[in-house]
């Protein structure tokens, strides 16, 4: 039986998050990324609404800066739950999500 | 949404072995009964072994231990009965008085069993789910470092429909079934005979399905019932009994099946 899907190391690089997964594979997902693929439910939600362009920052969003995690701890055997700088912390992101959100890296060229 | 600060937090319980959650998706399969005995029958076993009731809304753990609401005041949690380590509403509520709550109330109180409560140091802290998929299974599986799950059914279709899907939600979470008990699976009759009064094969199928072990069938005995109501389950009251070895039996393979668990299995920090 295969091993199921786990990270073996996840941090910060640039504007987004790196993982390592036990599959061999190395993926990044950008903040902007995860949060627009927030699964709680009132971005659900917001998600499944056509976009308003005419959308107005809150004066927490704009006091909050350039969206980035202030926080990311594990939820059991299966997910991460994310606290972002404008407070919003209600997302359990699964593995199984968090591999979805994120592009797999290219492995540095040994030939150079 | 799980309130201000988001989901539970994690709770460390670094003097606690193993931490085996007793589920069933559906109501009325005797899930409590099995609970307690089963806790009973660990500790005959000679482990320390404490008994959570995580069920909010119907607590059964004070009754089937002669106990019942008590003087916060004046009383220290967990309370001690057979040996056994309790925690329960029903020791914060009065039995006639309905707890109506919504999830996040739920799940701060199941949270606040699991890491305020001071249990010590123990071998397995049995925990007492409700039925279905809802708040206190969710907070369980993201906070508490859960060993695994014994799913308890009895053998008809309807049985098996919700326990189905108590497997499938520990799939889901990455939580390990340990097992499958088939309760109420017999009758053994004067004549000797055997009767499978609420058909067979369910909890065969469930295992099969889940890829998880048969752990036991328990067979029907009318005393299981009235010790229940009694305040003394009836490994502790009758340990000879066909079913009390059974018990002691199941409780066996949930020790062979915990421990041959890597007990590491938390996922990375991630470094922000």
């Amino acid at each position: 039986m295969s091993q199921p899907l786990k990270p073996k190391s996840l941090r910060r690089e640039g504007d987004g998050l790196k993982i390592e997964w036990n599959d061999g594979v190395t993926t990044f997902a950008k903040w902007s990324a995860l949060r627009r693929g927030c699964p709680c439910a009132s971005c659900r939600d917001v998600q499944s609404k056509p976009s308003d362009p005419f959308k107005v920052l809150s004066a927490k969003e704009v006091a909050a800066g350039p969206l980035q995690p202030t926080a990311m701890a594990a939820r059991g055997h299966y997910a991460y739950q994310i606290t972002w700088n404008d407070g919003h912390d209600s997302g359990i992101y699964s593995l199984d999500l968090l591999r979805s959100l994120s592009t797999p890296v290219e492995p540095p060229s040994s030939s150079s | 949404m799980h309130g201000q600060h988001g989901g539970p937090q994690k709770v460390a319980l670094p003097g606690i072995k193993f931490i085996i959650a007793v589920a069933s998706g559906k109501g009325g399969v005797g899930k409590s009964t099995v609970a307690a005995n089963l806790a009973l029958a660990l500790q005959m076993h000679g482990q320390r072994v404490g008994l959570m009731d995580a069920d909010i809304y119907g607590p059964s753990v004070p009754m089937m231990f002669g106990l019942g609401l008590v003087d916060q005041a004046k009383t220290a949690f967990p309370i001690e009965k057979f040996g056994l380590k309790l925690m329960s509403m029903g020791f914060l509520v009065d039995p006639n008085q309905a707890v109506i709550w919504r999830g996040p109330k739920v799940a701060q109180a199941v949270s606040t069993f699991l890491g305020q409560v001071d249990w010590g140091v123990l071998d397995v802290l049995v925990i007492d789910l409700p039925p279905g998929t809802g708040d206190a299974h969710l907070t369980l599986c993201q906070s508490a470092p859960l060993t695994g799950a014994v799913v308890v059914t009895t053998p008809q279709d309807v049985s098996l429909i919700d326990a189905r899907k108590g497997v499938k939600m520990f799939e889901e979470v990455r939580v390990p079934v340990l097992g499958i008990v088939e309760n109420m699976s017999y009758f053994i009759g004067d004549d000797g005979k055997r009767y499978e009064i609420f058909r067979s094969g369910g909890g065969k199928k469930l295992a099969e399905e889940a890829g998880a072990p048969l752990l036991c069938e328990l067979p029907i005995d009318p005393r299981v019932g009235i010790c229940g109501d009694t305040g003394e389950p009836i490994v502790q009251k009758y340990p000879d009994a066909p079913i009390s070895v059974a018990y002691l039996a199941l409780a066996q393979r949930v020790l062979e099946e915990s421990y041959s668990r890597p007990s590491d299995e938390m996922l990375p920090d991630v470094m922000l």
